[in-house]
């Protein structure tokens, strides 16, 4: 078996143009995902029955299917079915953000929970609003507390837009998935899309473990 | 320091002008248990009350009352004459004239300590920062932590974390405070420059709730003492009925427990030096 690495050489700039997509996709998800969560996360904290439980509907959902289905239900059922018709980098970009939103919500919500109710009195007792100790007192508290858990999300977040490629977004796994298919030159391809990636996301797990010290929760 | 030989007690404030504070049959139930079961007295204006009594006596339940983080059964809590617990009151206008201090501080871990002291102002009377952290300056110089204003709650220590939370209650300029066992968590060490700042305020003239178990303090103190049992008040009146002449055999059950023995408070923790030099401590002569 020979191999022949110049394929990946010669591919260089369609490889790292993928890399940016994928770059590119983690970071507005995570952008967009992170008030999303939080606004789910306060509704499903709300005193309103109906917007607790349609939330939680909502958040359910997400988080019990899979991904790959969420996209592919995007791509082709909201245009069939609702004549909504998005590019295909804004459905992949959808898809992301309603299913990563809910884990955040998720996520939130366990930190908002995790403050102890006497901090709500001691809002409270001066004379606070719910909405004022929710902003100033909970929620800059229970942010610090679930960051590492944050973090954990973007890196899966980062692995899981390979899946967009299902739907020609083209990110690193489409465009070297393409490449592959046009050279068949199979072990080098996929060989430097492992790089690629171990290159890209083992600095980020690193900095979660970091972060995860840095932040351990002290009472 | 000498020692005293005799406490002088405060008499009851008498006032013409109406309670500022009254309770009027409290009942508040958890599940099959009489929390609170039909609890009335009256704080007046400058007055000192403490609550006594044995631990889930319904103390602190009845202090969580008085400013509406706790909803009652039936009864009626007036504070300056508005009823607290009315569904037509603005809870959060009446929580702001009544200041509370907690058992475990509750200060705000992410906030510096004059953030902590200032918070109220702004949040709440949308005092504008430079003010607000003038205010809290001045009062942290008052509880005798000027020098502690950048640092945050966690390094500081128990009394010092207690001190700020009276400040921070202070800020709001309350008519009533509450303390609820103020110094339950303390190291006894700092127990006493909690107690120093307390009683200052009350020779200022600030009127006030104690919950306690410092029975020197509230001897010394307090105008008027409640003496609580099972949810019930089972005695009250000034201090030199309450400690010295229990008219209630539970009352009297109740002090022996504690030691108490109806005379000598000569060591009293109140007699510790000033923290930090803000101000005298009145040792008695």
């Amino acid at each position: 078996m020979t191999l022949d690495w110049s394929v990946v050489w010669d591919n260089r700039w369609r490889l790292i143009a993928g890399a940016e997509m994928t770059i590119l996709l983690t970071a507005i998800t995570m952008m967009l995902a992170l008030p999303g969560g939080l606004i789910l996360a306060l509704l499903r904290l709300s005193p309103l029955r109906a917007v607790r439980s349609a939330t939680t509907w909502f958040v359910e959902f997400f988080r019990a299917t899979p991904l790959i289905l969420q996209i592919y239900w995007m791509f082709y059922v909201l245009p069939a079915a609702f004549d909504i018709r998005l590019s295909e980098f804004a459905t992949a970009l959808l898809g992301l953000t309603l299913n990563v939103s809910s884990f955040n919500s998720e996520t939130f919500r366990a930190g908002i929970q995790s403050i102890r109710p006497g901090q709500w009195n001691a809002g409270l007792a001066l004379g606070m609003s719910k909405p004022q100790v929710m902003r100033k007192i909970i929620l800059p508290q229970a942010t610090v507390r679930v960051l590492p858990a944050l973090a954990s999300t973007w890196v899966s977040l980062f692995k899981d837009t390979s899946l967009v490629s299902i739907i020609a977004v083209a990110d690193l796994s489409y465009v070297a998935l393409k490449i592959r298919s046009e050279t068949y030159r199979v072990l080098e391809v996929l060989t430097a899309m492992a790089a690629l990636y171990c290159l890209m996301g083992y600095p980020q797990a690193k900095l979660v473990d970091w972060l995860h010290r840095r932040l351990k929760v002290t009472e | 320091m000498s020692i005293r030989t005799e406490t002088p007690t405060r008499p009851r404030i008498g006032s013409d002008a109406a309670p500022i504070l009254s309770f009027d049959n409290v009942c508040k139930r958890y599940g099959s248990l009489d929390a609170l079961a039909g609890v009335t007295f009256q704080v007046n204006r400058g007055e000192v009350v403490c609550l006594i009594g044995p631990s889930g006596s319904g103390k602190s339940t009845l202090l969580r009352c008085a400013n509406a983080l706790e909803s009652i059964d039936s009864g009626r809590v007036l504070m300056d004459g508005r009823d607290v617990h009315d569904r037509r009151t603005d809870a959060r206008n009446l929580r702001r004239r009544m200041g509370m201090v907690f058992q475990n501080f509750e200060l705000f871990p992410h906030l510096t300590v004059l953030r902590n002291v200032a918070v109220g102002p702004t949040t709440v009377l949308r005092m504008p920062a430079a003010g607000a952290a003038a205010r809290a300056m001045e009062l942290l110089r008052k509880v005798g932590l000027g020098d502690k204003a950048a640092q945050y709650p966690a390094a500081l220590s128990g009394g010092q974390q207690q001190r700020v939370a009276i400040a921070r209650a202070l800020a709001m300029q309350p008519d009533v405070m509450l303390f609820d066992e103020p110094t339950s968590a303390l190291d006894p060490e700092t127990i006493g420059e909690v107690l120093s700042v307390m009683k200052r305020l009350a020779d200022e003239g600030m009127t006030m709730v104690v919950v306690t178990h410092e029975m020197d303090f509230a001897k010394r103190v307090g105008n008027w003492i409640v003496v609580f049992d099972h949810g019930k008040v089972v005695e009250q009146g000034p201090p030199r009925q309450v400690f010295e002449e229990p008219t209630i055999q539970r009352t009297r059950d109740f002090l022996s427990h504690l030691g108490w023995h109806g005379e000598s408070l000569a060591a009293s923790d109140l007699l510790v030096p000033a923290p930090s030099g803000s101000y005298e401590h009145r040792t008695s002569d």
